[in-house]
């Protein structure tokens, strides 16, 4: 690859400006509704990816995914509602910025730092391709039991307020995620009898229902989400909140560059996702922070570490498809299928045959992250009115509208009352301090977590001490314990009040 | 002396999580171990995370701080009494869909939520309503060409 090559490609996708714009603006929009993924957007699109040339299509399908993962985070920080799993951690400090008032701020922060994470890490996977498709051959089954494991338990330690309570919606939610047909024998597991949850428990109708649903009704009971303060600056909002925002997010350059690294290598890790990512480096971020008792309180960290992870994933995620013909998560699985189709063949001979896509994909990535900065940034001021609509509007459109979204993941209507359900659950962890994400980060690992354990269970014929049989896996499990213990052991200096909610 | 803490709404999670988890090892009983491996061991963790919570607030009962009211989910009243309302009538929205389809479902839904929510000026519970509808309609129904069950409007317009 030579600096000639790497600027032709970045001229050729510059031209697909007509590609890239309309996957933009439909990312975003996506990105926003809770209940409308990328992968389903995709698998909508199929016959049109499909019609046109491969560099096309997938210029398309990556500005697309890149800008869903970027607009998920802005009714996390206006509503607390997060568009995708992957925003779950960006409403722990950006609401809370909202409620101060500083939604353009938090707004701006989230956009630089989603789209500088994801530029950084996408030139980075450019350099380090050949050496960064190895990593995901180093995780075995008992590996990422470890990793799935870390992701949950690192929230109980974020819900620093209450580590217990954390951990029963942690594994109340873990719990959950096993409703379904168990993988070897296809027999029904806690499905109260209903056919619609053989699959297991919709990941939309939980998110739809633990958030947009529970925070809508408690919402009810102030006029405005904003505080009094709040809402005066609010109000008030100018152009100069937007240059505030970006002139923190220069100030902060170094969290963003070191937590979309953290995204790009979770991303590499086929399954780990964008919600282990930003949750790892929400939480990496408060542990090496000079001031911890802060982050819950609405602190632009809190905002840049999920953003910026979440979209370093972006790129993380496409490694193990490309370089191992192993797709990292269902929208490369999409991705992939439009790759074999144009005729394709995955793994470490696309850098010999056909360099120009391998490549290509990540500049295409880049290309859009340009785009993207200059599309949305402008808007932010314009987004962070929502916030002075009265409850009395907002809090009936948030519930009607996205208990109608549960039904667009798999059009039953049960997901639709599923919603419902766990709105009301969701409801009362809120008022009781049992951390929803926690619950909702537990149901989304459920099906994968039991995947690794019981492949790792059955090579081992039952033996549970294969857990601990991996050199790898055991400096996992050190890594977990040290994460776990070390806030106590910061306690003297300093005391976490992280917001429970 | 310091107040009482109304206990009795934390108690609502731990006690949902230990029927569901008595629910799941009741269910898996019979199944081969692959199947429930993964459901005892988190239910396990569960079960005995649930236990330490309860003695936690077993401790402050006894050393009287707390009882168990569950004052942090009912109050203020004002806004129980819209919650209950919201929850109701997503409900009986959710059970309305399939005779009057998307459209006049959510058109009359949201309606009688805001009437709910307070409001009462003719023009707003009738135009917002409709535009919310009209939105959701031209997307699910026209764009996206979803499952929903057609009603009269649905009938009428496609």
């Amino acid at each position: 690859m030579t600096w000639q090559f790497v600027l032709d490609q970045f001229a050729a996708n510059f031209g697909l400006w007509w590609v890239i714009w309309p996957a933009i603006l439909l990312g975003i929009i996506i990105g926003i509704l809770p209940g409308f993924s990328p992968q389903n957007t995709l698998i909508m699109l199929l016959p049109l990816t499909l019609a046109v040339p491969v560099e096309q299509a997938f210029a398309f399908m990556v500005s697309l995914y890149c800008a869903n993962h970027l607009s998920g985070g802005i009714p996390a920080i206006l509503v607390r509602i997060p568009g995708s799993g992957g925003a779950a951690a960006t409403t722990l400090d950006g609401y809370p910025m909202t409620q101060k008032g500083q939604a353009q701020q938090a707004l701006v922060l989230s956009f630089v730092a989603s789209v500088a994470g994801g530029l950084i890490t996408t030139l980075a996977t450019l350099a380090l391709l050949p050496w960064l498709s190895q990593i995901g051959l180093y995780l075995r089954s008992v590996e990422m039991v470890v990793v799935m494991l870390f992701g949950l338990t690192l929230i109980a330690v974020i819900a620093a307020k209450d580590t217990l309570k954390a951990l029963i919606a942690g594994f109340f939610g873990l719990l959950i995620g096993v409703i379904g047909t168990d993988h070897i024998y296809n027999a029904p597991r806690a499905t109260f009898g209903f056919l619609e949850l053989y699959d297991g428990v919709p990941l939309v109708a939980a998110l739809i229902g633990l958030f947009a649903v529970s925070e809508a009704l408690v919402m009810i009971e102030e006029k405005l989400i904003v505080s009094r303060e709040g809402r005066e600056r609010a109000s008030q909002s100018q152009w100069a909140d937007t240059v505030d925002g970006l002139r923190i997010s220069l100030r902060k350059w170094w969290h963003i560059v070191w937590t979309s690294f953290v995204g790009l290598f979770i991303g590499i890790v086929p399954g780990a996702g964008a919600s282990i990512a930003a949750f790892v480096a929400y939480q990496q971020s408060r542990l090496w922070s000079k001031t911890p008792e802060l982050y819950g309180t609405g602190i632009p960290e809190g905002v840049i570490a999920p953003e910026a992870a979440n979209n370093g994933v972006t790129s993380g995620s496409l490694v193990p498809m490309l370089a191992l013909g192993v797709p990292g998560g269902t929208t490369s699985a999409v991705m992939m299928i439009v790759l074999q189709y144009h005729g394709m063949v995955m793994g470490p001979r696309l850098f010999q045959t056909n360099p120009e896509l391998a490549y290509g994909v990540f500049i295409a990535m880049a290309v859009a992250y340009i785009f993207m900065i200059f599309t949305i940034l402008p808007l932010a001021r314009y987004m962070a009115r929502i916030v002075l609509i009265e409850t009395t509007y907002l809090a009936p459109i948030i519930i009607l509208v996205t208990i109608v979204a549960a039904f667009s993941e798999r059009q039953y209507l049960f997901d639709m009352g599923l919603a419902l359900v766990f709105g009301v659950i969701g409801y009362i962890a809120h008022k009781t301090n049992y951390h929803v994400t926690a619950m909702l980060i537990g149901i989304i690992l459920g099906p994968l977590f039991e995947q690794y354990l019981v492949r790792a269970l059955r090579i081992s014929e039952g033996d549970v001490s294969v857990l601990f049989s991996s050199t790898l896996g055991n400096m996992l499990w050190a890594l977990l314990a040290l994460s776990l213990a070390l806030p106590y052991l910061r306690k003297p200096r300093s005391q976490p009040v992280a917001n429970g909610r | 002396m310091k107040p009482r803490q109304p206990l009795g709404a934390d108690l609502v999670i731990p006690l949902l999580g230990l029927g569901f988890a008595a629910y799941f090892f009741v269910d898996i009983a019979d199944l081969g171990w692959e199947a429930k491996a993964n459901g005892v061991l988190i239910g396990a963790i569960l079960v005995f995370l649930i236990a330490v919570q309860l003695a936690r607030m077993g401790r402050q009962f006894a050393r009287g701080e707390g009882d168990l009211r569950a004052d942090p989910l009912w109050q203020p009243p004002d806004a129980t009494r819209k919650r209950l309302g919201m929850v109701v009538l997503s409900a009986g929205f959710i059970a309305a869909l399939p005779w009057l389809g998307l459209t006049l479902a959510l058109w009359l839904a949201m309606l009688l939520a805001l009437f709910i929510m307070g409001v009462r000026n003719r023009a707003t519970l009738v135009w917002l309503p409709l535009a919310l509808a009209t939105a959701v309609f031209l997307l699910f129904i026209v764009v996206l060409e979803s499952d929903f069950p057609h009603g009269p409007i649905e009938k009428l317009l496609t």
